[in-house]
């Protein structure tokens, strides 16, 4: 049980090596975040998660 | 006309279900007040029951309620009275007897050493609604410092102790979760002998304010809407007015903040739910969080919160209350226009 690694735990290792792209998407929304709305850093977003996708391939 | 019912079956006795009729309201109610139910109080039982089950993850993570227990029992250095029977409500994993058996909890470095409190304490009732958290930790060492008696409770709103039966009441970390916490403070000022103290502890106001802003402009911009996901949480200036609705003299309410630093979002989750202390507010989507939100507030918290070395902050205010049950002799406030010195000529005519 202990030595089996939670799916968030895996997910947080994946996330932590796109920092870039996160502090990209994180300034895009806290640059106005008193007019957020949905997909309004839609662009910035899909880095990061493209990012986090070959991340979390490459840790399998 | 609304019509709040709640009904709390427990697995461990599953004839048993009990209909709690004492939080059953019609909305036209004259007496008694709204009651709105918040929690989902099965929902937070099955999540202590579960941290408890991981007892090494359990244990690790009980840094936040270890540290408040001891800040709560740190309060009974200033009562100088031996209590001979100390209900400790809402007791987790007898966080509070932990900090109570601790030698010289005062670490100011000017107090001379002080003996463990627990000596000033004849016996211990722990009650708490999750068995597998109470009981996680009965074996360790500390239970032999103190006599301790654990109590299940069926139902963690309704106390089911005798009036005037206790010389003290405690709390840590654990009242944030009751939904009628008004109702609770009068149980508790129920159960208390005459000019007997509460000494209580509970998260509320700005607490995870980091957490709570992230997520919801994260689920803004992924999903162009917002559930919620930190609690609702009372404020200081409400619990003072709480305590005196409830009954009790002599108030004191302040509050802390203990600000805690995580590696990343995802560190504080983790804790959060071995802590047992998960979200459970009713209405909340069911489920986990997505995974693009995740990230998203993961980015967020960083930007909008983080610490120049990378970590992210997350506070915790804890709010203290102290209330004495009311007494014929205890000291009161003297009547209006009773005072003899004019307090303008004493402050006037200070050098």
């Amino acid at each position: 049980m202990q030595s089996k690694t939670r799916p968030i735990q895996r997910f947080a290792a994946a996330a932590s090596k796109c920092s870039a792209q996160a502090a990209v998407y994180g300034k895009c929304i806290v640059e106005d975040y008193n007019s957020v709305h949905k997909d309004k850093c839609v662009k910035e977003f899909v880095k990061l998660k493209d990012c986090y996708l070959a991340a979390a391939k490459g840790h399998k | 006309m609304r019509l709040i019912i709640s009904r709390v079956c427990r697995p461990q006795n599953p004839r048993v279900c009990i209909s709690a009729s004492s939080r059953r309201h019609y909305a036209f109610q004259a007496s008694g007040g709204a009651f709105l139910k918040v929690f989902n109080s099965r929902t937070k039982w099955l999540q202590k029951e579960r941290s408890a089950l991981d007892v090494e993850a359990s244990r690790q993570s009980d840094y936040l309620k270890d540290e408040i227990a001891a800040r709560v029992c740190e309060r009974l250095l200033d009562v100088k009275r031996h209590f001979s029977r100390v209900l400790d409500l809402g007791a987790n994993s007898c966080n509070i007897a932990r900090a109570l058996t601790r030698e010289d909890l005062d670490q100011s470095p000017d107090a001379p050493p002080s003996p463990p409190l627990a000596n000033k304490i004849t016996q211990l009732v722990a009650a708490e609604s999750s068995e597998s958290l109470l009981y996680r930790d009965a074996d360790e060492p500390f239970n032999k410092d103190l006599q301790m008696t654990r109590v299940v409770l069926n139902d963690e709103e309704t106390l089911p102790f005798d009036a005037a039966s206790f010389d003290m009441v405690m709390s840590s970390m654990s009242l944030h979760w009751i939904n009628d916490l008004p109702g609770m403070l009068a149980q508790i000022n129920n159960v208390l002998k005459p000019d007997c103290p509460f000494i209580g502890a509970m998260l509320g106001g700005d607490t995870l304010f980091e957490l709570r802003t992230s997520l919801q402009l994260a689920e803004q911009e992924r999903r162009g809407g917002i559930s919620p996901h930190v609690s609702p949480l009372a404020d200081v200036r409400d619990v003072g007015g709480l305590l005196q609705r409830a009954g009790f003299k002599m108030l004191t309410v302040d509050v802390e903040d203990i600000v805690v630093d995580y590696p990343d979002m995802f560190a504080l989750m983790q804790d959060l739910q071995h802590m047992g202390e998960s979200n459970a507010v009713l209405g909340r989507e069911m489920g986990p969080i997505g995974r693009d939100v995740l990230l998203a507030g993961n980015a967020i918290y960083k930007e909008l919160h983080g610490n120049e070395d990378g970590t992210i902050p997350a506070t915790f205010r804890i709010i203290h209350m102290i209330g004495w049950r009311e007494s014929a002799d205890q000291p009161k406030p003297l009547a209006r226009g009773s005072g003899e010195v004019n307090l303008k000529d004493i402050l006037e005519n200070k050098p």
